[in-house]
């Protein structure tokens, strides 16, 4: 097995001082820091897969984007080089509506949102629905997204929604909900712009949605 | 009294003084470490040939390394980031203070609420829940529909959306609102159908704690008969809202549920590890909430159901662990896959109730639809429960006769659970002016319980 399989493997399993060694070990070799992102971003992405697949489940994940956390330290020196070719995904605000304080949910689509490339500010449970658009201004985020894991915390979604537009500023964000009382029809009656029924659909919907929106954009300009 | 109340107060300060931890900490390094050691020291295993495990040695294991790890980890105030510890000693006095029993709701309708043991003779005591939301218009249908069951002991109404024509947002005065029309009309159903004492867990509208506390009054509203729920953060957390209802509950009087569901695949990874969880859980209701009985709804990470083959080893092993080494009442929330109307359904219903009784747990029946859908939940569902959970009593089942059937039972839907059927909703199956099944739903269910004695289950009627 070479290096950057031992990376890899170290990654997936969650070791996360063997994939700091390794990864300081690949920076000593010289190695191309793109490739070792890419490398390391598959291997998350393999976790993830696994984890749809039921195959590990969240402790695995949590140790595994951990330890990729702990490779990434090495190369973070050449990440302003990674961030010239490679622009993240997008940038998201997460968080869980206001008097919610569940967040599990939330907490796994944010770190897949992480491990797929987004740039995720995690604003935690119980969160107003303005400070939810503060922030997003603040880190210039492309989406919010709002959890709810009550019937009775829902309307903070659509709170959301209504402070956008009377805010003027409707267009300038997409807004994504979730939880596990959220359906199509609450997003399509709130006006959201997108649902997902799973941690792994958010990623997959998110992508369109942002590919749509970067496609209306450019025919815009 | 599960403690003396001087407890509550010295308790309730440790999430002021305990040891600062902030939340990551908690779940990296304290929680999922601390679980691995534990199950590894005490040898657990799930084994997915015997949901319904027969093994003494297996649920004792389960039910020290619960002790252990709850001794270890604490509890966690997401508000104050103080960590609630606990000694062996406390434990021990909090354990030996439990009664067992209480005697619930009012007059004629009380009746008597204890613990089970493993392979019980007496039938468990049935909470009827639908555990969804549902419109305003259907509220006093359903439960009048749901009061109407003869094996229930006690109830839980749907959660309010919207009171008069308002949508409901926790923490506003539309949740007051929705609270007082919840516990208020409930209240009329239940004399409507001539149980007006029958043991209440009430308000399931009422998120916030400020909702709980307006609602308590003997005249009109929640009485001190009736129980509440105060639950959790996922895992082992709790902030100041649920200390603010837990020490209103005592204060006001009336009976504490604790209301707890670890997940299957979350922070306590599988089978194992969320049955040690669920333990832990028993003794954070004990301690913690100082409730007088412990909920628990351990759902599997994707589907949020528990009556997967996992999840019902995990309700089993948890249970009987439980049951074999305290006096804790415990009570057995059924999640399902499919929604009403549905064979599946009443297959899950059947295997939830089955395990549950025969390991030592109470029922409280069901969650249909993957607890998900608005109006998507019947009597019919938490009816088979119950009738099933009579009957595993009334037979005197083993657990290895138990674990016998439910495997044929899980045989007629277990493929199914990933594309379950969503079914149909409470006006679809129910006459909303009589609060009656339809003929349809009535002719599936006799076709599924006719099954169900043909695989061996003897029901009393």
């Amino acid at each position: 097995m070479d290096l950057l399989e031992s990376l890899v493997q170290a990654v997936e399993d969650g070791e996360d001082e063997d994939a700091l060694a390794l990864a300081q070990q690949a920076m000593a070799d010289k190695m191309d820091p793109l490739a070792v992102v890419d490398a390391l971003t598959d291997a998350i992405r393999e976790v993830g897969d696994r984890f749809e697949r039921m195959e590990v489940f969240l402790p695995e994940m949590m140790l595994a984007a951990q330890a990729m956390q702990k490779a990434l330290e090495p190369v973070a020196p050449h990440l302003e080089l990674l961030k010239e070719k490679r622009p993240p995904k997008g940038t998201v605000v997460i968080g869980t509506v206001e008097g919610d304080i569940h967040e599990i949910g939330k907490s796994i689509v944010a770190l897949l949102l992480e491990v797929n490339g987004y740039t995720v500010h995690d604003m935690g449970p119980d969160v107003n629905a303005l400070d939810f658009i503060k922030k997003a201004q603040e880190v210039d985020a492309d989406v919010i997204g709002a959890s709810a894991l009550m019937t009775t915390t829902m309307p903070g979604q659509q709170e959301i929604v209504e402070l956008l537009k009377d805010m003027g500023l409707r267009e300038r964000f997409i807004v994504m909900v979730g939880g596990t009382p959220v359906t199509d029809a609450w997003a399509e009656e709130i006006g959201a712009d997108s649902w997902a029924e799973n941690a792994m659909q958010a990623v997959a919907v998110l992508g369109k949605v942002m590919e749509l929106r970067r496609g209306d954009a450019s025919a815009t300009v | 009294m599960p403690a003396p109340p001087y407890k509550m107060w010295e308790i309730l300060e440790r999430a002021r003084t305990g040891p600062f931890c902030e939340d990551e900490a908690f779940t990296m390094d304290r929680f999922m470490p601390k679980m691995q050691e534990v199950i590894k020291k005490y040898g657990i295993e799930y084994d997915p040939a015997t949901p319904i495990p027969s093994d003494d040695a297996l649920a004792d294991a389960v039910w020290q390394a619960g002790v252990e790890f709850f001794l270890e980890v604490g509890v966690l105030c997401v508000d104050t980031h103080r960590i609630l510890t606990f000694d062996e000693s406390e434990v021990r006095e909090a354990l030996y203070l439990i009664p067992g029993q209480y005697t619930v709701g009012l007059g004629k309708d009380s009746c008597l609420l204890r613990c089970r043991d493993v392979e019980d003779e007496d039938p468990p005591f049935v909470i009827f829940s639908p555990d969804i939301s549902c419109d305003e218009e259907l509220f006093l249908p359903m439960c009048v529909a749901y009061l109407r069951e003869p094996l229930a002991d006690g109830f839980c109404a749907p959660i309010l959306e919207e009171s008069m024509g308002l949508k409901i947002k926790a923490k506003t005065p539309t949740e007051l609102a929705g609270s007082m029309e919840h516990a208020m009309s409930l209240r009329e159903a239940a004399k409507l159908v001539g149980r007006p004492g029958i043991f209440l867990v009430a308000a399931g509208t009422a998120e916030s704690d400020v909702g709980q506390i307006s609602i308590s009054s003997s005249d009109w509203g929640v009485r001190t008969s009736d129980s509440r729920l105060v639950g959790g953060l996922t895992e082992l957390k709790i902030d100041n809202a649920l200390l603010n209802k837990a020490a209103h509950y005592q204060q006001f009087g009336c009976f504490t549920g604790s209301l707890t569901g670890p997940i299957f695949g979350g922070y306590a990874g599988r089978a194992e590890g969320t049955a040690v969880l669920q333990v832990a859980y028993h003794l954070m209701g004990l301690l913690v909430h100082q409730a007088h009985y412990q909920m628990n709804f351990p759902f599997h990470i994707h589907y949020t159901s528990g009556t997967s083959r996992e999840l019902l080893w995990v309700a089993s092993a948890s249970h009987q662990a439980v049951a074999r080494n305290s006096k804790i009442i415990s009570v057995s929330n059924g999640f399902l896959n499919a929604g009403p109307a549905t064979e599946m359904v009443l297959y899950e219903a059947a295997a939830h109730a089955l395990t549950s009784t025969v390991s030592g747990a109470n029922l409280w029946e069901a969650a249909p639809a993957r607890n998900k859908h608005k109006n998507r939940a019947t009597p019919m569902e938490a009816r088979m429960a119950a009738e099933t959970g009579h009957a595993v009593a009334n037979m005197r089942l083993s657990r290895k006769e138990a674990n016998d059937l439910v495997s044929k039972i899980l045989d007629r839907y277990e493929e199914q659970i990933a594309d379950a059927p969503l079914g149909s909703e409470f006006r679809e199956c129910y006459d909303v002016r009589t609060s009656l099944p339809s003929e349809d739903y009535l002719g599936l269910y006799r076709r599924v319980k006719e099954q169900l004695a043909t695989l061996g289950l003897q029901f009393p009627y």
